[in-house]
């Protein structure tokens, strides 16, 4: 019998003040696990989400619906000049509930990068394993069988083994996966084991209470305490707020919002910290390429990532390195994303079942000097922040290089034609032709870039004068304030992030149960 | 509008490029001596509109048309109601977004711009299809960064508001979900003193009870 609930918009009609022991604010990879290992401590918890409670109910694998309820601005968010664009999850669950299931540690050159230039002396491979092994048994997280890779991946697979370059197949949190292709979309038989199907209800059962359509707006505070969590609920069909408001008043408060909602949290809050909250944002931004084939490649079937390479990874002093993966192609997102006039773009979408896309996502956060992205609140907004990211030459110089790697991997798979995704696209029958992308347009807005990977904002690190919360992720200036998920990565990972926030997260929650006096 | 963090200067250039241009242009759309040009009527979703004005469908029915030109196999714009399913998202974003996708149209639609830019003296609406073709061209290879995200916003908004339709799926050869996935009427756990359902989630293993060991601060 479980001992918790999850509550939602219809039963929030009234105003009322909650006591506990901790309010965790965010329902994805971060919060999930740090409420869950709470309420194991025997502590009084609740979950909010912003986002409503969506379930395989509701998970038709239609893409309108998806992007309706389980995405941050329909899937629209973006930097102010669009040349970004950022794919997030908003639902029970966060962005665990979309996203395509890519589980990696972290790469142990990262942590040796935390600990370096940033202090982090706390998080070290020997400190995170456990956690990762727990977290891995918990999440069936497992090698997807080359067998089972989908065509889509199978021209990145081919493409790095004809040029000889590094591959590897990706692990994946999944439980009796059939291979639909949905997961961007929810999972419709619950296969892939998100935070709303495994975490959050075995937290639920020992005693988790989540308050989906509720969005916290202000943290109060005073002195070095934070004394209340002002949160408001948010109709699931309007997006808009109902007037009921609801308090919460935590002994302890964790802010899990993702490295965009946790910086504009802090800032609607006045917690600042002297302008370095939602500074230095990374993105591991995204450049992609399109590739024709003869064959039938239907990347909207099967598991949409299994297939990796990191031989790009380290490229050197003064180079920005990326790593290759692939993405769903299903139709509203493609036409989307694709470029050209009206009748380039009727043309593509003819050849949908016939295209494979790529990726590259570039490794930000570890160049001296660089600022990445910054997250500041937007007059007149309630879920819309202002979104800038400084491109530098280093980063068009990967973007060029990236671009023509990928160009090469799609025809060593057997492309008939590649073409880039500039709004002027560039194309290319023949390898020969690569170079062609030297004398394209590289600057913002000329060609699409992309994100689904947000990190830092609320920076960790030693020193509260370059940093947001300390290796322990308490807030410097505040004793009962801890920030867990994404944005306290001082830097990006090279990989994809959601193991490495499940592991932070679980070891977070040991020292956070214990600072509930 | 941009907050800058306490402390912050904004650069001159930043100002120049994001501010003057940029807001000079965005005023021009719902304003101005030549705004006060007629667009073409088109006819109203039944079901009316819920956030755009007709004037703004209009231009979104126009732009989908030429975004999304007639081809074999295809919908029409009209019979997939693009200009509605845009009124429908539109309706549900941030009342910032909202103010910008109004703003945009109206400064594709307004003639001002279109003759400073193009000698155009005529709305957007109101052109040639190949008076059309030249002004989304113009705005996509545009120098002025402003006019290339407006033109990716818009075509990203038409785009959407076509392609989500079912009816796009026989001529991309999307076969669509797959039958017999999808249980409309697949029970939903709340919790609240009822048993957990059984299912793919659900995992029981004494060895993954144990406590946390997290580290001390």
């Amino acid at each position: 019998m479980s001992e918790g609930r999850i509550v939602t918009q219809e039963e929030l009609t009234s105003d009322r003040t909650i006591e506990c022991d901790v309010c965790v604010i965010g329902s994805g990879s971060g919060g999930s696990w740090t409420a869950l290992e709470l309420v194991r401590q025997g502590k009084s918890v609740v979950l909010l989400e912003e986002g409503g409670y969506h379930t395989r109910r509701e998970f038709d694998q239609t893409e309108p619906r998806a992007f309706q309820n389980l995405y941050q601005e329909l899937g629209n968010r973006a930097t102010d000049d669009l040349a970004l664009t950022i794919l997030q999850g908003r639902s029970v669950g966060g962005g665990t509930t979309v996203n395509w299931c890519s589980s990696f540690r972290t790469p142990d050159r990262i942590l040796k990068v935390w600990k370096e230039r940033h202090g982090i002396e706390t998080l070290s491979k020997e400190v995170l394993t456990p956690h990762w092994d727990f977290v891995e048994k918990r999440l069936r997280i497992a090698e997807w069988p080359q067998a089972m890779m989908n065509a889509n991946n199978k021209v990145l697979w081919d493409g790095l083994g004809a040029l000889g370059y590094e591959r590897g197949l990706i692990r994946r949190n999944v439980n009796n996966c059939l291979n639909l292709g949905s997961c961007g979309m929810g999972c419709p038989v619950d296969a892939k084991q998100s935070m709303l199907v495994t975490v959050i209800p075995d937290a639920v059962e020992k005693g988790l209470s989540v308050y989906a359509n509720t969005s916290a707006r202000v943290l109060d505070w005073d002195g070095r305490k934070i004394s209340a969590v002002r949160a408001e609920v948010v109709d699931g069909e309007t997006r808009k707020p109902t007037g009921v408001k609801l308090t919460f008043k935590p002994k302890v408060t964790v802010v899990s919002g993702g490295a965009i909602n946790s910086p504009g949290l802090l800032m609607r809050s006045q917690l600042l910290s002297e302008g370095r909250v939602g500074e230095k944002t990374w993105f591991h931004p995204v450049t992609l390429m399109l590739a024709l084939f003869d064959h039938e490649v239907d990347g909207f079937r099967g598991a949409p990532q299994s297939v990796y390479s990191h031989h790009f990874i380290d490229r050197g002093p003064g180079k920005m390195g990326y790593f290759f993966e692939v993405p769903p192609v299903h139709p509203m997102l493609a036409s989307t994303v694709i470029t050209g006039d009206g009748a380039q773009t009727m043309e593509l979408m003819s050849k949908l079942r016939h295209a494979n896309v790529m990726i590259a996502l570039h490794v930000d956060g570890l160049m001296p000097d660089e600022e990445g992205g910054t997250v500041r609140l937007r007059d007149g907004a309630h879920s819309r922040y202002s979104i800038k990211y400084e491109l530098t030459e280093t980063h068009w110089e990967a973007f060029r290089s990236s671009s023509k790697e990928m160009a090469k991997l799609q025809f060593a798979a057997g492309a008939k034609e590649v073409r880039s995704l500039h709004l002027s696209p560039v194309t290319m029958k023949s390898p020969a032709e690569i170079d062609k992308l030297d004398a394209a347009p590289w600057a913002p807005v000329q060609v699409r870039l992309a994100t689904a990977h947000q990190m830092g904002g609320c920076r960790m690190g030693k020193d509260p004068s370059t940093s947001v919360v300390d290796p322990h992720l308490r807030y410097h200036t505040l004793d009962n304030l801890f920030v867990v998920d994404g944005s306290v990565f001082p830097t990006s990972l090279g990989v994809n992030p959601q193991e490495t926030i499940f592991g932070i997260a679980r070891w977070a929650a040991g020292h956070i149960g214990q600072s509930v006096s | 509008m941009y907050l800058p963090p306490p402390g912050a200067k904004p650069t001159r250039r930043g100002f120049l490029k994001k501010g003057l241009l940029g807001g000079a242009l965005m005023a021009i759309g719902g304003s101005a001596f030549l705004a006060t040009r007629k667009s073409v009527e088109v006819e109203l979703p039944g079901d009316g509109l819920k956030e755009l004005s007709p004037r703004e469908y209009a231009v979104v029915v126009a732009l989908a048309w030429r975004m999304l030109p007639k081809r074999e196999g295809y919908p029409s714009v009209d019979a997939v109601e693009v200009g509605k399913n845009a009124d429908r998202i539109v309706a549900l974003l941030d009342p910032t977004a909202v103010k910008e996708t109004k703003q945009l149209l109206l400064l594709l639609e307004n003639a001002l711009p279109n003759f400073l830019f193009g000698r155009r003296a005529s709305t957007f609406t109101k052109m040639s299809t190949d008076e059309q073709e030249a002004v989304l061209a113009e705005w996509r290879t545009s120098s002025i960064t402003l006019r290339r995200t407006g033109f990716t916003a818009l075509r990203s908004l038409v785009a959407a508001a076509y392609f989500q339709s079912p009816l796009t799926w026989p001529a991309v050869g999307y076969p669509g979900p797959l039958p017999g996935i999808h249980d409309p009427n697949a029970p939903v756990w709340k919790g609240g003193g009822v048993e957990r359902p059984i299912g793919n989630g659900t995992f029981r293993e004494e060895a993954l009870v144990a406590p946390v060991d997290g580290g001390t601060p």
